[in-house]
């Protein structure tokens, strides 16, 4: 019997339209080149590896209703700050004051506050991180509803980082954030607002999620 | 695909750890557990980072979190300079369902000029059955490449769960 239990040729397979019976191999084979039927498994989309920069931007976001996005080695050049989120629409940043956040944080020392606004100007992608050797932030972020001008863009996020602290001062932060205009965003945009600063930055979508 | 198996295990009869190794690349990994039950009751899910699949026992573990508890008010979760970190939220029992779910997210864990963090939510159903949410981090502070996670018990063993490792890819 040759593939897919098909006497004498497979037919061609692609995601969507499998045909077949399916051994666990076929499945981790297609799979492993995209053709294996699987809905909402991640799709990377595009990482950057950012240096000496105070501002990226992710334009290309497919058609995914759900983004995810990982920051790994975030370090700013100015001691104690963040990686911010704003969206862009056909050439527009959306720079005003449309951003509503809320997050908790807390150090290993014990101390444990919330961060919010509804009137933000940005969104954070990571919590304030030091700028000494070591003192990096990892993250990752969802997106919902970027691509939808009938909704408002919706994120929630968890954040492992070292401040500017002793010790090292270790901090954990979680939360989420909305963009209050219903408008198809095309565009990411992460920045320092104060420098430069380096990360690895990497963007998925969810498959039909 | 972008979230590849790297490792897994089930177990079905009690042993006295799990080991994920193979975060041998630059990549963020992530491990999903369920069901994690110990076989002596009142005792907390914890872990360690394995260096060359050995577990690192220094006192170099931090950690940070807010637990979400059903019978009472939000509560603080944090320490410094442990020997080992937690997992779990609570100390889970022996009794149905008593187990613990979650997933953990690992950064720089190949890389030995960084710190190896984490991210991690879990849900515990403890020993008196109450439920408890954990969304938290730790960091182990030693410039090192360590190669997996140790998970464990604080006491007595594993009697059953379901562990896996992914690989994110980035590139």
């Amino acid at each position: 019997m040759s593939e897919y239990g098909y006497i004498p040729e497979a037919p061609e397979q692609s995601f969507g339209n499998n045909k077949g019976i399916f051994n666990p191999k076929d499945i981790y084979d297609l799979t492993r080149a995209d053709k294996y039927t699987n809905y909402g498994q991640l799709e990377l989309i595009e990482t950057q590896n950012i240096t000496g920069v105070s501002s990226t931007t992710f334009s290309n976001l497919g058609d995914y209703n759900v983004h995810f996005l990982t920051v790994n080695d975030f370090q700013p050049i100015q001691n104690g700050t963040d990686l911010r989120i704003r969206f862009i629409s056909n050439g527009t940043e959306y720079t005003g004051s449309f951003y509503q956040r809320a997050l908790q944080y807390g150090t290993n020392g014990g101390t444990f506050a919330e961060e919010k606004s509804t009137t933000g100007t940005y969104l954070r992608a990571t919590f304030n991180t030091g700028n000494a050797t070591n003192e990096k932030t990892s993250s990752y972020t969802y997106f919902y509803n970027l691509l939808d001008n009938t909704k408002y863009n919706f994120t929630s996020h968890q954040i492992s980082n070292i401040g500017a602290g002793s010790h090292p001062e270790f901090y954990m932060a979680f939360g989420s954030g909305v963009q209050t205009s219903a408008v198809s965003m095309d565009t990411i945009k992460l920045y320092n607002a104060y420098n430069n600063y380096e990360a690895d930055i990497s963007l998925y979508g969810i498959r039909y999620s | 695909m972008s979230l590849v198996q790297i490792a897994t295990e089930t177990v079905t009869s009690a042993v006295s750890y799990v080991d994920l190794i193979g975060t041998t690349t630059d990549d963020i990994y992530m491990i999903a557990f369920n069901n994690v039950q110990p076989a002596t009751d009142a005792t907390q899910l914890v872990c360690r980072v394995l260096v060359n699949g050995n577990p690192d026992t220094s006192a170099e573990y931090d950690r940070a979190g807010r637990q979400f508890r059903t019978h009472t008010s939000v509560g603080t979760f944090a320490g410094q300079n442990e020997t080992f970190t937690y997992l779990g939220g609570a100390q889970s029992g022996t009794n149905t369902s008593e187990t613990n779910q979650g997933n953990v997210y690992l950064y720089n864990f190949n890389n030995s000029n960084e710190f190896s963090f984490a991210t991690f939510e879990t849900i515990t159903t403890d020993y008196a059955q109450r439920s408890y949410g954990l969304k938290a981090g730790f960091i182990q502070t030693e410039l090192q490449a360590c190669n997996g996670l140790r998970i464990y018990f604080s006491s007595g063993n594993i009697a059953s769960g379901t562990f896996t490792l992914y690989r994110q890819v980035s590139s």
